[in-house]
């Protein structure tokens, strides 16, 4: 027993250091979530906020796009929206993590932009009002005033998809990027032994066990004046 | 100071206030009383333009708020408001609360605005409270620092609605004391409220209103000792015998 899981690992990390494609495939997958999750943030937020606008003559062709994405993103699956930037909108590049990042960030942005919207519409339309009457403008009040009490009720959701995020990654090798799965899948291939998968399925683990702790600290620093 | 024309507001087909047209000079102290329902909230809320009119206009020191190309913004800052559930911002600290407006509008540094701040807290004697949060204050303490923070823009009309509706009754006098400061110190002010009291002994005038148009009005010894419409007869009979 002790051997045969001793062999497997020998197998799949010393021999030809294939533990380097693991460690390459953890570095991939790690900047691919990280530069997503920053971009659907951004698109999220400009949506949400797009969204919640008054409804003007002037917001109404930005509101319909807004519904559009939202609806196209969430109402189809990310590998094929994945395959298709790859195959088409990015085609000319052979950038391979850009096309993952475009992919995967336009695709969280929908999801983001729900869950901002819906902190956003949380948040008491009088703190709205005493901005207002103050003199700040309808920008500065959602800036300074809206979206920090947004994004604290809603941090918790936010962490949840940061989370499916970081795992829907993994699909990215089916458009021939080496990320983790893709890294610890190859290694399988070729040693028939699934012990690489187990290691793939660890590395995954940690890394969202790390992220949760990490939402963790950061919600209590943001509620540690809460009183209530 | 502050003119209205003819303003009518509808929500939703049903007429809130009907054609009013009514002036307030600087320096007056106008004090609006009425049942709930009656439009007064809204009336107070258009001055601002924190309701959009349906009709009429709204003019503040010679500025038509209602035209579309008023800067809305630039005017608010001259028309400070309080409300009735206060509204300050849990995530600042007390004194980021007050500095917020000045300092993001470029109208003072964050030091002058930092300075400015302390010494109105120390006024209303909350100075120890800068670095607290709304949340850790009582509802009066909350109030007044809510009415400084509208101080802090230096305004010249103060709006309150209701600014001791949702207070603890032990806590309706440290409100209402500092409102009667600002009115001795000439304060143009409009408040809706229910403070009989307040309303007798700070007013210049007082004005009721029902069914969405103003009723009567009179300086308070009149209104309150000789009324005369009906309706504020009977409204006065219910409220004074509590």
């Amino acid at each position: 027993m002790f051997e045969s899981i001793a062999s497997g690992l020998y197998q799949t990390l010393v021999v030809d250091n294939r533990y380097v494609l693991i460690l390459q495939g953890l570095k991939n997958t790690l900047i691919i979530t990280f530069f997503s999750l920053l971009l659907g943030l951004a698109i999220g937020l400009v949506v949400a906020v797009v969204k919640v606008a008054p409804n003007s003559r002037a917001m109404r062709p930005l509101r319909w796009l807004s519904d559009l994405y939202v609806t196209v993103i969430r109402g189809t699956p990310v590998v094929v929206q994945l395959i298709i930037i790859n195959g088409s909108i990015l085609k000319a590049s052979d950038n391979q993590i850009l096309i993952a990042v475009v992919a995967f960030g336009v695709n969280s942005g929908a999801y983001v932009a729900e869950i901002i919207r819906g902190g956003i519409l949380a948040v008491d339309r009088g703190q709205t009002e005493a901005g207002r009457s103050l003199g700040l403008t309808a920008g500065m009040t959602m800036s300074h005033i809206v979206l920090p009490q947004a994004f604290k009720t809603t941090l918790p959701s936010l962490g949840n998809e940061f989370i499916a995020l970081l795992k829907e990654t993994s699909v990215a090798g089916y458009v021939a990027i080496r990320d983790l799965t893709k890294a610890g899948d190859s290694i399988f291939s070729r040693t028939y032994n699934i012990a690489s998968m187990y290691i793939v399925a660890l590395i995954y683990l940690v890394l969202v066990i790390g992220l949760t702790a990490l939402l963790g600290r950061l919600e209590r620093r943001l509620h540690k004046n809460d009183h209530r | 100071m502050i003119t209205v024309n003819h303003l009518c507001k509808d929500f939703h087909h049903v007429q809130v206030l009907k054609d009013i047209s009514e002036t307030i000079e600087k320096g007056e102290k106008v004090v609006i009383v009425g049942p709930s329902g009656s439009g007064k909230s809204t009336f107070l809320r258009c001055l601002n333009l924190l309701e959009a009119p349906t009709s009429g206009e709204i003019l503040f020191e010679g500025i038509n708020l209602t035209d579309r190309k008023c800067d809305l913004n630039r005017v608010r800052r001259k028309m400070g408001m309080v409300f009735q559930h206060f509204n300050l911002f849990p995530h600042l600290s007390v004194q980021q609360n007050i500095t917020l407006a000045p300092v993001k509008l470029k109208l003072q540094t964050q030091q002058q605005a930092d300075e400015n701040a302390l010494r109105l807290l120390e006024r209303i004697g909350l100075a120890d409270k800068a670095k607290s949060y709304p949340n850790q204050l009582s509802g009066g303490q909350q109030q007044r620092i809510a009415i400084v923070r509208s101080l802090a823009m230096n305004p010249d009309v103060m709006l309150f609605d209701e600014p001791t509706s949702a207070l603890d009754p032990e806590m309706v006098g440290e409100v209402l004391e500092l409102m009667k400061e600002l009115a001795r110190e000439g304060m143009t002010m409009v408040v809706v409220t229910h403070e009989m009291g307040f309303a007798r002994e700070v007013g210049t005038r007082v004005l009721f209103m029902d069914e969405g148009q103003i009723k009567e009005q009179a300086p308070p010894d009149q209104f309150f000792s000789s009324p005369r419409h009906p309706r504020l007869q009977d409204f006065l009979s219910k409220v004074l015998t509590q």
